[in-house]
């Protein structure tokens, strides 16, 4: 008998720790409607759960919020998708080239700690406010994770790899695709964790400043008419996206990397 | 005749960015002959696997040269091939593309990648491992697959830089044998660098010993014991005579 509960674990046990994370998101939303039994409610400045609840009824129903949404991918995508493209090799050249790495290091240190957020109305003006401006942001926000991780990721090769591949007769293009690249892939992917948080922020900040549709439009357009119920719905909406694909990269991560598994 | 591998005056001076310069090898001539099994002893620091990374081309002295077939080895080439102390295996690979990857870099054609990893797989004892991760294996199996790697390009020459030394003493008695096994069916010339003198002499045809740094050949063992070898061979007085002068050499070349 005590083998059999040993093995067989109930669901509660088996689903403690998501349990426990779903209680404390749920206890929130019951704490913010329930404040307002005691403290007055005044709809222009707050809102809570309820009046959300039934504003994202209306949001779905007229078709807007999936507009926006799929305007605001479009930017997201591609500003996200350059900054692999140009982040990662630069980042590796970087790393591998120590010349090229003693060289831009500094100056990429400073435009990664600078908040780049308060260039956003200068991009605008040069790029203009439509898809390539917004694009434009979402890269410049995203693309220092990239690079940072590569270089990062190319400082932990293991030298004797490199040392194994030269052996066999393994060139320069050789050790880049054999070792290098394969080292730096897991780097690469938990740096797309933190750009894609940064490139979310990048499209409503882009749209913040001109646009005339997307998801970052619609929060400022709520909010500047007071329609408080729908501002938070929208930027709930982007909260379940940004944690969707968050933990959807951290799954892909285990499921790509088997040899990591050992470690 | 010429020798198979000639090395003469070879020497080599690392100088360390900012630290005193550090001389490795102290300039020693060493001939080796095809098809034998010469391993290297001698004190930590003094050289032997500097000297194995010369033959195979990763480094180069800076006085003197090494020669094979009568040319200067200038750099790596398919034939030579090392096995390395700590496996040196890619993360990321099965054990097959593992076994394959020098195979790889010379663009064999896939069909003959395969054949080719197949026969080494089955030689070096790991049938059914194929799609394994080196994670998933023990250190011995590790070494197998590094040591099928290093066959795998068909070298003539084997350069093991204390292949064993990260396994435990029974796996290592096992790994012993199962070399001379593969040694005797695929007739390679082995370099062997051992900080052990009883697997020195349990496989080699000579034994050299080196002195302290900087290393130079301090002085060579022909071991005349007949082949094939038995593991009971390690208790017989001949063994053990051996063991005694070769240690007697080697001692005063190690400051504990």
């Amino acid at each position: 008998m005590a083998e059999e509960t040993t093995v067989r674990q109930s669901f509660a046990a088996r689903y403690r720790n998501f349990l426990l994370g779903a209680l404390a998101v749920v206890l929130f939303f019951a704490a913010w409607q329930a404040v307002f039994l005691w403290v007055p409610f005044n709809p222009l400045f707050i809102t809570k759960p309820s009046l959300i609840a039934a504003g994202y009824v209306d949001l779905i129903e007229s078709g807007e919020l999936f507009h926006d949404l799929a305007v605001s991918s479009v930017p997201f995508f591609l500003g996200l998708g350059a900054a692999v493209i140009i982040g990662v090799p630069l980042g590796i050249l970087m790393g591998w080239r120590p010349r090229v790495g003693y060289a831009l290091d500094p100056l990429m240190t400073i435009f990664y700690a600078s908040p780049l957020v308060a260039l956003a109305p200068l991009l605008v003006i040069f790029f203009g406010v439509g898809v390539w401006g917004k694009s434009i942001i979402v890269f410049t926000l995203s693309v220092f994770p990239f690079i940072f991780n590569a270089y990062a990721g190319v400082h932990a090769v293991d030298r004797l790899l490199i040392n194994v591949v030269r052996s066999l007769g393994g060139g320069e293009w050789a050790l880049y695709r054999k070792v290098i690249f394969p080292s730096v892939l897991p780097y690469i992917v938990a740096a797309s964790r933190v750009a894609v948080g940064r490139a979310l922020i990048a499209v409503l900040v882009g749209e913040f400043f001109a646009a005339s549709e997307g998801i970052g439009f619609a929060i400022s357009r709520f909010g500047d008419i007071f329609a408080m119920d729908r501002m938070f719905g929208c930027i709930l909406t982007v909260m379940v996206i940004a944690v969707i694909l968050t933990e959807g990269i951290r799954w892909a991560e285990r499921a790509a990397f088997p040899w990591r598994v050992g470690r | 005749m010429t020798g198979y591998i000639q090395g003469r005056n070879v020497g080599l001076t690392f100088r360390p960015p900012n630290r005193a310069p550090v001389r490795a090898l102290g300039g020693f001539d060493i001939e080796v002959e095809e098809g034998e099994f010469l391993s290297i002893v001698g004190p930590s620091g003094c050289g032997k696997s500097t000297f194995l990374s010369i033959l195979l081309g990763l480094i180069h002295p800076d006085s003197g040269e090494v020669l094979m077939h009568g040319r200067r080895i200038s750099g790596p080439g398919s034939d030579r091939a090392m096995v390395f102390q700590e496996f040196g295996l890619l993360p990321w690979r099965t054990v097959q593309h593992n076994i394959e990857l020098g195979l790889e870099l010379k663009k064999v054609p896939k069909e003959k990648r395969r054949a080719a990893a197949a026969r080494l797989v089955s030689l070096v004892g790991l049938t059914g491992f194929e799609a394994h991760y080196p994670h998933e294996l023990s250190g011995g199996m590790k070494q197998r697959v590094g040591l099928a790697r290093a066959l795998a390009t068909d070298p003539e020459v084997l350069l093991m830089d204390e292949p064993f030394a990260a396994l435990d003493a029974q796996t290592r008695d096992l790994m012993q044998v199962e070399l001379l096994r593969i040694w005797r069916e695929a007739k390679k010339t082995v370099l062997f660098v051992t900080h052990q003198i009883d697997e020195a002499i349990y496989l080699s045809d000579r034994v050299m010993v080196m002195s302290k740094r900087p290393g130079r050949a301090k002085r060579i063992f022909a071991i005349k014991l007949p082949r094939p070898r038995e593991y009971e061979m390690r208790v017989t007085p001949e063994f053990n005579d051996l063991k005694l002068e070769i240690w007697n050499t080697l001692k005063d070349e190690i400051a504990a």
